[in-house]
């Protein structure tokens, strides 16, 4: 592997004329109704499912470009995750669309999973990040391959192009990026009313628990490493900083350390010459993480050291201050990971309630009491006790965040119902006009109708007293489960009748009860 | 007692007009004070959330005779519907969520996988944080404190905003407000323009609102989510094969019910053009029967609920270019217009620009229906579409080439009373739905969780970098393989895992159990 700048060739921008186009002829596509046919999804879906596994070396490629990933990283966060989701919607899609027969219509997709919006029935346009230059140019070309030109779209570029795509109507938008362009989609959207899922971030924080209970300082230090370092850091819920009680600090320093030497061997020649550990996308991103490190305040006990050329930024661990640094500004997204001392896990949710709500919280206990303690008093779009990253890939999670780390979900069933309407239907016969029944409604209104609906309606009781008075005896009777009771008298009789038979002998469920632990006792068994 | 010869009721030229609106300072107050009571951490009590959503229904129902009152005033609603759609639902939807809200506050499972089981994935149901509904005048208790149940039962403190077109009903809540609930939980803001200006210049952390547009861009500001409940031109397509009576009952019962202010009232009927004349007897006589002394005698029928909209009618009906078939009186002093049918009229007809929102019903005669799915799809989606036949193939035909936020059939507008289906729109109709566990599940942020233990890293031990040759390969061993075969003619079943799918832990016992009593079967009896 050459520790040289990996060549790129520049990423072909679609033309900002074309991008009209390619709207009218998605919602044209969408108008066909094609896409109701939900063999047709499946199609569409394993369609996507052999495209990344004829062309997994080529993306494997394109990642290996961009990131400088390995394999195996490739595999676990993107060709692996989707290539499930895209399983799980085959396996699920019709027992998913059974309860709801009507898909949206026609969306705008911005990064990977969008196998979800196919299995609803959508048309989609994806827009992938231009600063992935190797895998968006790949997925341009293998798009039109192997899915249905008329309902699936890809447009490359950057601010020109992505303000093209918004000033057109969509019908729904799912965005992951940052909260600043987050705020950008939003209002662009909120002209069309058009209903938005945001994937945002923010710093992701964890807390670990120092005390005797539950205190498991190795298990946190080698997940934590792993989480943070993966990708280069790269990950919207990598865990961002670490609050650890002041007295752990030396310690958790320790067997960080320990475990990042484990991860990348000085032996082999240290991060920079593994193959295990990515790069940062672009050297602006580099850059604006290598000023986070150059800042005066705080102290970095690891790494830190980069190569601008190669967009090579080392593990880095730094320990810092809690009122006081520049790394616990901004979200990092990068392998830098500040460890913040703190006295109290009081002062630690205090920390995280001061500022905005993140997509994932993190907790590394070995106490239940500590895990439900810190659960209860803070808000973050996922909650991980004992591991962080995986909360994206869990089958049946749904993956969101809250505030400002964005809104709506999606994965699995949760992203089928994103890019679905839940069109609420009913067939009303006519005898429903009955006067007993809903006939009173229509005019002329007399007394009696009014009583009547009231009987129909529901006049409004509320089974509960108000604060303060006793329960009238309505409401008693009303708290008798009538119908359990009912039931246990109906399953009494029925073995009783079951056991004996009408003159009084055995039937043949005694017979055969009987016999059944006559014949175990015969045969020794017991 | 059939009806009386009395004149309609009287409108009063709203006396209670002065509506004492919230004053500007006191509203970042307001919001720092359900702030401070959420931050305490005192909503996520269930048995408070529960209280207030007692004391809601107990605040509705104690007090019918005066919102019955307050009903007459502003809108000229008759009893049975103040009732009936008003105070009877909304208490409904509090005595449903103080049911079920144990119930819909517990941790969610998912269903078992053989990958991630070990880790114990589940999702938390946690409050949103500060919730704001914004109501409006057309169904002043059932869309406003409506949605705001959800916010109660989800544990949102919440700002509910009144429509300052209804005085009296506005000025009744407000009034009443402190004296059932916790002000610290729910707090009622009335006001104008500069009042709900003021709301949305603050930060909320879900919205839900009917004011659309300007709603949804100041909601953006913040990154907040939002609930909107819009509105639309909800058509029918109506066929006269099934019995016109009834069709023609429940259209005009849509339509008059609160005056055809309504948000899912149907807005225009499709017909047929040979069957037009059919369908306009059919009318005549459904409406002699509502209105046997004539509309403008009937106490049944609601009023508009402000001059401008009623000169809005007023001129949309001197416009137009259809034949009024019924109806067609209006009384500027009492702002009343009677139910409007008109016949003949035209796609491009001042009546079809918008909405209606009011007691006018045009019939469109069409060539087929193809005509007017085109008409429909090329327009915004509505909020509820109708159909009225009993031709299955024209029925799904309908349905499936159409979108819309609710469709029913044979009926009219009673989607929204049946328990478990969601209210709400699609693309210009709004987004979002409310009503029962879809209002609390609007107002709760499912927080997913995993709890990973120790152990799991003799399975999971190959994601630790260096990735090794054999790392690589356990990772692979776990991927899976796509169930269907390459697309082409033909693909047709995927299998759902096959056999493998049934052995989970959940059925060893069963397996056990078959097992055992196999085993012992299969001896040879004694003898």
């Amino acid at each position: 592997m050459s520790d040289k700048v990996l060549p790129r060739e520049p990423l072909a921008y679609t033309a900002v004329d074309d991008i009209e186009k390619i709207h009218d002829r998605l919602r044209e596509g969408f108008r066909t109704r094609k896409t109701r046919s939900i063999e047709y999804r499946k199609q569409q879906l394993a369609q996507l499912g052999y495209m990344l596994q004829d062309n997994h070396e080529r993306f494997e490629h394109a990642f290996m470009l961009d990131f400088r990933r390995h394999v195996l990283d490739s595999h676990l966060a993107e060709l692996g995750s989707v290539h499930s989701a895209v399983l799980g919607c085959l396996r699920d899609v019709d027992q998913w669309a059974k309860e709801t027969p009507i898909p949206f219509n026609l969306n705008f997709y911005f990064m990977s999973p969008k196998t979800t919006a196919i299995a609803a029935g959508n048309a989609v346009m994806l827009k992938p990040s231009e600063l992935n230059i190797a895998t968006a140019a790949l997925l341009a070309e293998l798009f039109p391959k192997y899915l249905d030109p008329d309902m699936f779209a890809i447009v490359n570029g950057s601010i020109k192009e992505t303000q093209k795509l918004l000033e057109l109507r969509w019908d729904h938008i799912m965005f992951t990026g940052s909260i600043r362009v987050g705020r950008i989609v939003a209002e662009a959207a909120a002209k069309h009313l058009t209903p938005t899922t945001l994937e945002l971030g923010g710093k992701s924080p964890v807390i670990i628990d120092g005390s005797s209970k539950g205190k498991n300082i190795k298990l946190a230090a080698r997940r934590l490493a792993w989480g943070r370092m993966m990708n280069c850091g790269q990950t919207c819920v990598a865990p961002d900083y670490i609050l650890v009680p002041r007295e752990c600090q030396d310690e958790f320093v320790r067997e960080i350390k320990l475990a990042l030497e484990s991860m990348y061997p000085s032996s082999r020649g240290g991060p920079r010459q593994s193959d295990s550990y990515s790069r940062i996308i672009s050297i602006g991103q580099f850059d604006r993480i290598k000023r986070l490190l150059d800042g005066t305040k705080g102290k970095i006990v690891a790494g830190g050291q980069g190569e601008r050329e190669e967009r090579f930024l080392a593990p880095t661990i730094s320990v810092d201050d809690l009122n006081d640094s520049d790394r616990l500004g901004r979200e990092i997204f990068g392998p830098v990971l500040p460890i913040v001392p703190v006295d109290s896990v009081d002062e630690a949710i205090a920390f995280i309630n001061s500022r905005e709500h993140p997509l994932a919280l993190m907790v590394f206990s070995n106490d239940p009491e500590f895990q439900q303690y810190v659960g209860d008093r803070t808000q973050s779009g996922s909650y991980m006790i004992n591991d962080c990253l995986f909360q994206a890939t869990v089958d049946g999670l749904p993956f969101g965040g809250i505030g400002s780390s964005g809104y709506g979900n999606h994965v699995g069933r949760y992203g089928f119902e994103t890019f679905t309407h839940s069109r609420a239907t009913m067939d009303s016969p006519a005898w429903m006009d009955l006067k007993i029944l809903y006939g009173s409604r229509y005019p002329p209104f007399r007394k009696e109708d009014v009583s009547r609906i009231k009987l129909i309606w529901g006049e409004g009781y509320i089974p509960y007293p108000r604060l303060g008075e006793a329960p009238s005896l309505r409401m008693r009777m009303g708290k008798v489960p009538w119908i359990k009771l009912l039931e246990l008298v109906i399953a009494a009789w029925a073995l009783k009748s079951l056991w004996w038979d009408r003159n009084g002998n055995g039937g043949w469920v005694k017979e055969w009860v009987t016999g059944f632990w006559a014949g175990k006792l015969r045969l020794g068994w017991t | 007692m059939g009806t009386t010869h009395q004149s309609s009721p009287v409108v009063s030229t709203k006396a209670a007009k002065s509506l004492k609106y919230t004053p500007l300072q006191d509203i970042p107050e307001i919001r720092n004070t359900l702030r401070t009571t959420f931050k305490s951490g005192k909503t996520l009590d269930l048995a408070y959330r529960k209280t207030q959503l007692l004391q809601l229904a107990y605040l509705l129902k104690e007090n019918e005779a005066r919102f019955i009152e307050a009903f007459k005033t502003d809108l000229g609603r008759p009893e049975l519907e103040v009732n009936a759609l008003e105070l009877h639902s909304t208490i409904g939807e509090c005595v449903t969520a103080w049911k079920n809200v144990d119930k819909w506050a517990k941790p969610e499972g998912v269903p078992f996988d053989m990958t991630f089981g070990v880790m114990s994935p589940k999702m938390y149901k946690q409050p949103k944080g500060l919730g704001l509904v914004i109501g409006p005048f057309n169904y002043p208790i059932l869309c406003s404190v409506g949605p705001l149940i959800g916010a109660i039962a989800a544990g949102c403190p919440s700002v509910l905003k009144m429509s300052e077109l209804t005085p009296t009903i506005s000025g009744l809540v407000a009034d009443l407000w402190p004296k059932y609930m916790d002000l610290e939980y729910t707090q009622v803001v009335n006001g104008a323009i500069p009042e709900t200006t003021a709301l949305l210049d603050l930060q909320w952390d879900h919205r839900s609102g009917t004011v659309g547009k300007i709603v949804a861009k100041a909601a953006a500001k913040f990154l907040t989510p939002t609930t909107l409940e819009l509105g639309g031109q909800c058509p029918v397509f109506l066929d006269t094969d099934m019995d016109l009576q009834v069709a023609t009952r429940r259209i005009l019962w849509g339509k008059t019910i609160n005056a055809g202010q309504s948000c899912t009232a149907p807005n225009h009927i499709f017909v047929p053009l040979d069957q037009q004349a059919k369908l306009v007897e059919a009318f005549k006589k459904t409406y002699a029967e509502f209105y046997p002394e004539g509309a403008g005698y009937s106490q049944s029928i609601s009023h508009i609920v402000s001059e401008g909209h009623f000169h809005r009618l007023k001129t949309l009906i001197d416009k137009t270019d259809g034949e009024i078939v019924c109806g067609g009186e209006t009384d500027a002093s009492q702002l009343f217009i009677a139910p409007t049918i008109l016949q003949n009229v035209k796609l491009d007809d001042p009546l079809m620009k918008a909405e209606l929102f009011g007691p006018i019903l045009p019939i469109i005669p069409v060539k087929d229906y193809q005509e007017a799915l085109d008409y429909t799809n090329a327009g915004d989606h509505p909020l509820a579409l109708y159909i009225y036949s009993n031709n299955a193939a024209l029925k799904e035909r309908i349905i499936g080439s159409t979108i819309s936020g609710a469709v029913d059939i044979n009926e009219c507008m009673l989607h929204m009373a049946v328990p478990g289906l969601p209210f709400g729109g699609v693309g210009q109709s709004g987004s979002g739905a409310y009503m029962g566990k879809f209002s609390y599940d609007t107002f709760t942020h499912h927080r997913s969780s995993i709890h990973n233990p120790r152990w799991t890293d003799m399975l999971f031990g190959w994601r630790y970098p260096p990735y090794t040759s054999s790392k690589l390969k356990s990772a692979s061993s776990q991927a899976p393989s796509i169930p269907a075969p390459r697309p082409g003619p033909g693909i047709a079943e995927v299998s759902s895992g096959g056999w493998f799918t049934w052995v989970s832990p959940k059925f060893i016992p069963t397996l056990v159990a078959i097992a055992l009593t196999m085993r012992q079967c299969s001896f040879p009896r004694p003898p």
